[in-house]
């Protein structure tokens, strides 16, 4: 897990991690959020609408830039105060995930960064986009 | 700018970033007065008065703006 501070990140700074879509997820989500739209739960049914599969919830998909802000960018001081995300292509399970991030912008006024933050699947193809505002917590003094 | 083109112009702004056309501002108006200003809109906010307006406020600007007529009398100065 990364430490960044608001004194220590800097714009241009990167990070990105890979993860497998599993066929889990989907019923974790459910649990969660109680949305059992079909598009999520019944394949015969995605099928019928164009999909090849199960399309994952897009709100389950968004869930890695959780992990990009409070583990890798910032990390371990994040607080992720706002995400704003768009859904631009659907995501199966199986589907080979590459998250990355990137602060755009530094404010030591209101102690807070632009991530600028992207998900592509194993064809390279984008599936996601997100402009992620993290605050900072106060790191520990020894 | 004139403060009442300051505060016209400011006005504006807060109307769009609250999307609630009913603000009327005046020097005394504060986080108190508007529901949705809270800490994260407040950021949003500066940021839009500081695009609007061409000026970016100093952290010690920023930490001791008390109302928006405090807020006026910076734009005043430096726009």
């Amino acid at each position: 897990m990364n430490t960044y501070t608001i004194e220590s990140i800097e714009t241009g700074m990167t990070a990105s991690f890979t993860q497998t879509v599993t066929a889990e997820w989907f019923e974790h989500f459910l649990a969660v959020s109680g949305d059992d739209n079909p598009l999520h739960t019944d394949a015969a049914f995605a099928k019928e609408q164009g999909y090849r599969d199960r399309v994952l919830y897009g709100l389950c998909t968004a869930a890695l830039y959780s992990r990009l802000a409070g583990v890798y960018l910032p990390g371990r001081y994040c607080l992720l105060q706002q995400c704003d995300v768009s859904f631009v292509k659907p995501v199966f399970a199986g589907d080979v995930l590459t998250v990355s991030g990137t602060v755009q912008e530094k404010d030591e006024r209101f102690a807070r960064v632009k991530i600028k933050a992207e998900i592509r699947n194993a064809e390279g193809k984008k599936v996601s986009r997100a402009t992620l505002y993290c605050g900072f917590l106060h790191a520990e003094t020894e | 700018m004139t403060r009442e083109e300051i505060l016209a112009k400011a006005t504006e702004i807060f109307r769009d970033v609250f999307d609630d056309d009913s603000i009327e501002l005046t020097e005394e108006t504060t986080a108190a007065d508007i529901e949705d200003w809270d800490s994260l809109m407040h950021i949003t906010l500066i940021n839009e008065i500081e695009e609007a307006f061409g000026y970016k406020f100093g952290m010690k600007e920023v930490l001791g703006m008390k109302n928006v007529g405090e807020m006026c009398d910076i734009l005043e100065k430096n726009t």
